[in-house]
């Protein structure tokens, strides 16, 4: 398993009163499979991703990523284990506007203190078909180029592990198609495990596996 | 303004400023308000105290001041008109005690001086004060004088061939107080003593004031008679004109402050530029909420307005104590040369500062705050601020608003202007350089570690505030560093510049028998004595049959030589190492009528080879073409002259000798003048002493002003982080999310600083070891030998200043937890 998650919950407090946000939520997901997670705005998609990625805490329950319990480890710990072993790609892109599209490839590069950021970024963005717009900023890119400059961000570390958090959900139709064909390919020569947050149950359909999020409960869906 | 936005205005400032929303708009108000209000004290005590004090300044009502003694007609003339009447005689010269020599200024005075002012004295039986003069036999020093010969009261002191009894410590005399560059000490005695001290020779440095005060028509008419009679070496002083030199020196002393402060303010002017768009970029929604709730567009003006207005006067009050503060710590500083007890400052100083506030925040915040006007009730629903049309209104304003500060600081509007211009100019060509600067960084290749290319990039990113920033910090530490370091360098590359052997001692008032005594006290250290030069004050009365007249002059120099006399020698053999630019030297036993000229005099004054050019000395009329131009080292420490005569020629002439020379032992110079009492030996060494000193406290009072200026910088530094808060917050979650360390995401953040402060002090050393070599070169005539320190040094002390004051208010966003990357929209 890449990643198991054992009846994860967070409660937050809101002026003394204790709300819970995500209930008793476990789920699996084995090396290079892919699992979506749907569920309706609101539902607590984001922060259960925010916890399963080590991004937040859990207030109970326990993630294992990599064979590694993210309780165990503190933050600069668990941001060691994200820049190693995972990959994000984010609704609006999250690109860095002050850097080209290849110092935004090869900023997780650096930060692993790579010496063949620069090749390696490179080859990257040739790989996503935007070699030829390696110095270009992301205000000169359209959507669709700003989401394969994140694919390729993302893929450049070779992550065990991608969360995808509405990959398409900034793009039209047609370019998200694009978009979700070259994701999907890559997770596939890369053999890189897979969560999918979207609400869109089409997209969700392609994965191996489908967990709905209802209020801050998660199920498995029968496939 | 109505009461109720009143109200609401004051309860939103208290709010807001216990919530830290207008601290750097506060804070960059109070730095401006301080700057004006400081300089606004000053200059107004300063000229308060000058024309209340002007009739004391000149001890008189009207002076006659001349390098000869008055005519016994003047006398009988003054008389006639009722006029009260009292003299002085002014020179320098040594005063011996306790066997020791040191130069002083000796004013020797009539009874009845001063006929306006008092003189305030130190005696035996307590403080004095009044008309008062010394009786014959006696001496007033002042403190400097009784320190340097560690004298005490009844001690006897010698003048020349006279010994006279210490009676009292002169505190404060009328007309002599207020000299800026009057670091030699002072002494007054009576004029019945003079002649019998032997110290007032042919060709002695003394000025002869009569001094007359009475009604004002009995002045007039005198006045009326008098102006006449007067030669060109004598002119008349009145309430009017009195000390020139010292209005002059504090108008531009005025000038200069202000002109800091302008700085200040300019710099300010920015920080509440951006505080203020940050401020309302971040509440606008809050407008939107009032508008929907049924405010008018007006009355939601009125409430943010008033709230600036309450903030002006908070900004007004608080700085106009500050400002207070730093105007007394700089008259401190000019303690020396205005005396204890200044007026008070008048209403309008007290104004200046919170008016500066008001003008300031209607500058910047108005336009802003009127477009306020037109966020429509609908835009509650949006989650963009509404861009307003941008109007013509704000930059306008905001010139007019610098404009009207500028020309009530310095008091003249094309100067204003001027000086504007050249601030605004001068801000431009650096933030110009540092856009360059920013440009280049982002297109160098930068490998390794993460953070020096982030914090590079991020520069990049927003060049225009980078470029605001760097210009706001590096003028005022180009300016510290030239105050502090250029100054301390120049002051280093002169004294080095002066072989090891130079004289350290000018000898004047030598008449040509003394030379002899001067042989036998050199050749008792076992030394040749110096050949001594005569010296004849001179004025030039034509050139080419056309009289010389000052306002023949633009140039101030040549207008000065034009009136004034200077001095003048004879010689036979051309004096050693002087080069020649024209002509050639006559022969040793020439009694042809020549002069030799100063090529840098020449050609201030328009002289040329054969010029025929007509001097008066001692009133006898000497005329001769001109043979040769010279070139002078006016720096060898050796008495050099501006126009020279063939000794056969003018050989005859009464005159004081003059020669420069070694002191071979420490107390040669006190064994010389026992021997010669009536010449004066001018100390080369105390004198950069003391110049060194009074430059000191001069650059220390700019310094201050300067440091109100880096503080406006450091605040315009403070208003742009403010602005980009939220921007590097997304930036520190991203970079979490993606895997960086703590240490990572500090290591960026502290790189930026690291390169703004870097930039920053660079231009500012670099700048500063420009003005350095200008200097050199062009006031002091030294070899360009730049500071190369300085740029690193300049680097270093920015990225302190940059580091120290950015860090603290970054340090928090390293905090960003990674998870903000998927709220942050």
């Amino acid at each position: 398993m890449i990643l198991r998650a054992d009846a994860l919950a967070r409660q937050v407090d809101y002026h003394g009163q204790t709300l819970t946000i995500l209930h008793q939520a476990s789920l699996s997901v084995a090396a290079g499979e892919s699992v979506a997670i749907v569920g309706a705005s609101g539902s607590g998609k984001s922060t259960l991703l925010a916890i399963l990625a080590g991004l937040d805490p859990a207030s109970s329950g326990e993630v294992w990523l990599d064979g590694q319990a993210l309780s165990a480890l503190d933050e600069d710990g668990r941001a060691l284990l994200r820049r190693d072993r995972v990959g994000f790609v984010f609704q609006n892109f999250q690109l860095m506007p002050q850097f080209t599209a290849l110092e935004n490839v090869m900023l997780p590069l650096e930060l692993a203190g790579r010496s063949d950021a620069r090749a390696a970024a490179s080859a990257m963005l040739q790989r996503v078909g935007l070699g030829h717009r390696l110095d270009h900023y992301p205000r000169h890119l359209s959507g669709g180029e700003q989401q394969r400059v994140a694919l390729a961000r993302a893929f450049v570390v070779r992550p065990t592990l991608l969360f995808a958090d509405e990959p398409t959900g900034n793009l039209d139709p047609a370019t998200g198609r694009q978009v979700i064909e070259l994701l999907f390919q890559l997770n596939a020569e890369a053999g890189t495990a897979l969560v999918l947050v979207t609400h869109d149950t089409a997209l969700a359909s392609r994965c191996a596996a489908v967990y709905r999020l209802n209020d801050g409960r998660l199920q498995r869906e029968a496939t | 303004m109505s009461r109720l936005s009143l109200q609401m205005g004051w309860r939103l400032l208290r709010r807001e400023l216990r919530a830290g929303e207008l601290t750097v708009l506060l804070l960059a108000l109070l730095v401006a308000v301080t700057a004006m209000s400081s300089v606004a004290f000053f200059s107004d005590r300063i000229e308060q105290a000058l024309t209340r004090q002007a009739s004391q300044l000149l001890a008189a009502d009207l002076v006659s001041n001349g390098n000869r003694p008055p005519p016994e007609a003047w006398r009988q003339q003054a008389a006639q008109h009722g006029l009260q009447q009292a003299e002085t005689a002014t020179f320098p010269s040594m005063v011996f005690a306790r066997e020791q020599a040191v130069l002083a200024t000796l004013k020797a005075v009539t009874a009845g001086y001063p006929l306006r002012g008092e003189v305030q004295l130190r005696t035996q039986q307590g403080l004095k004060e009044g008309r008062l003069a010394p009786a014959p036999g006696e001496l007033w020093a002042d403190t400097r004088l009784l320190q340097k010969l560690g004298l005490r009261l009844g001690d006897s002191v010698r003048l020349g061939n006279v010994s006279l009894c210490l009676s009292a410590e002169l505190l404060r005399e009328p007309d002599g107080a207020m000299d800026l560059y009057n670091f030699i000490p002072r002494a007054l005695f009576n004029h019945a003593d003079l002649a019998a001290t032997g110290l007032v020779q042919d060709g002695s440095r003394v000025r002869y004031r009569l001094m007359v005060a009475g009604d004002a028509a009995s002045v007039a008419g005198y006045r009326q008679w008098l102006a006449p009679q007067l030669d060109r070496r004598t002119r008349l002083e009145d309430v009017e004109e009195a000390r020139p030199e010292v209005k002059s020196a504090l108008e531009r002393a005025r000038r200069f402050l202000g002109l800091t402060a302008l700085l200040s303010v300019l710099l300010s002017a920015a920080a509440v530029a951006l505080a203020v768009r940050r401020y309302l970029a971040r509440h606008w929604q809050s407008v939107a909420v009032m508008r929907a709730l049924g405010q008018t567009g007006g009355e939601v003006a009125l409430v943010w307005g008033s709230l600036f207005l309450w903030l002006a006067l908070v900004a007004g009050v608080l700085g106009t104590v500050a400002g207070y503060g730093v105007q007394a710590g700089l008259l401190r500083l000019a303690q020396q040369w205005l005396g204890a007890g200044l007026p008070a400052p008048v209403l309008a100083a007290w104004l200046s500062g919170p008016l500066s506030a008001l003008i300031l925040l209607a500058g910047f915040a108005l336009p802003p705050l009127l477009a306020l006007r037109r966020i429509p009730a609908v835009a509650v629903l949006r989650a963009d601020m509404p861009t307003s049309s941008r109007s013509l209104l704000a930059p306008l304003l905001a010139i007019v608003a610098l404009l009207g500060l500028a020309a009530w600081q310095v008091g003249d509007s094309t100067l204003a202007l001027w000086l504007l211009g050249g601030l605004v100019g001068f801000l431009l060509a650096v933030g110009l350089l540092a856009w360059g600067v920013v440009r280049l960084l982002r297109r160098v290749p930068l490998s390794g570690a993460v953070g020096w290319r982030h914090g590079a990039a991020n520069l990049a990113r927003r060049p225009w505030l980078a470029v605001i920033q760097i210009a706001a910090l590096s003028v005022s530490l180009m300016a510290l560093l030239t105050l502090t370091v250029v100054r301390d360098d120049l002051i280093g590359a002169w004294q080095k510049s002066l072989p090891a052997d130079a004289p350290d001692s000018f000898l004047i008032n030598l008449q040509a028998p003394q030379q002899a005594t001067l042989d036998t006290l050199f050749a008792k250290v076992g030394r040749n004595a110096p050949q001594a030069a005569p010296m004849m004050r001179a004025r030039l009365l034509m050139i080419n049959e056309r009289a010389v007249k000052g306002s023949n002059y633009v140039d101030e120099r040549a207008q000065r030589l034009a009136e004034h006399e200077f001095n003048l020698s004879w010689r036979a053999a051309p004096p050693p190492g002087n080069g020649f630019a024209a002509g050639k030297w006559w022969p040793a036993d020439s009694t042809q009528p020549a002069f030799s000229v100063e090529q840098g005099l020449a050609e201030t004054l328009g002289i040329r080879m054969g010029d025929v050019l007509a001097f008066d000395i001692a009133g006898k009329r000497w005329q001769a073409p001109v043979t040769s131009l010279r070139k002078v080292a006016w720096d060898s420490f050796q008495p050099n002259f501006f126009v020279i005569a063939p000794q056969g020629w003018m050989g005859g002439e009464s005159a004081s000798y003059i020669t420069s020379y070694r002191a071979p032992d420490r107390d040669f110079n006190n064994r010389l003048v026992a021997a010669l009492p009536n010449v004066t030996v001018i100390d080369i060494s105390v004198i950069v002493r003391e110049v060194k000193a009074v430059i000191g406290r001069l650059a220390l009072a700019v310094e201050t002003m300067f440091s109100l200026a880096l503080a406006a910088g450091v605040l315009v530094l403070w208003a742009a982080l403010a602005a980009t808060r939220d921007e590097r917050q997304f930036d520190v979650a991203l970079l979490r999310a993606l895997g960086a360390s703590r240490q990572q995401v500090r290591a960026v953040i502290l790189a930026e600083l690291a390169w703004l402060g870097g930039l920053t002090g660079l231009l500012a050393g670099i700048g500063a070891m420009a003005i350095g070599s200008l200097v050199a070169v062009q006031l002091f005539n030294l070899p360009l030998a730049p500071n190369l320190w300085l740029p690193l040094l300049g680097a270093l002390c920015g990225g302190a200043v940059v580091g120290l004051a950015g860090w603290p208010l970054l340090r928090k966003i390293t905090r960003t937890p990674p998870t903000d990357i998927l709220r942050n929209g």
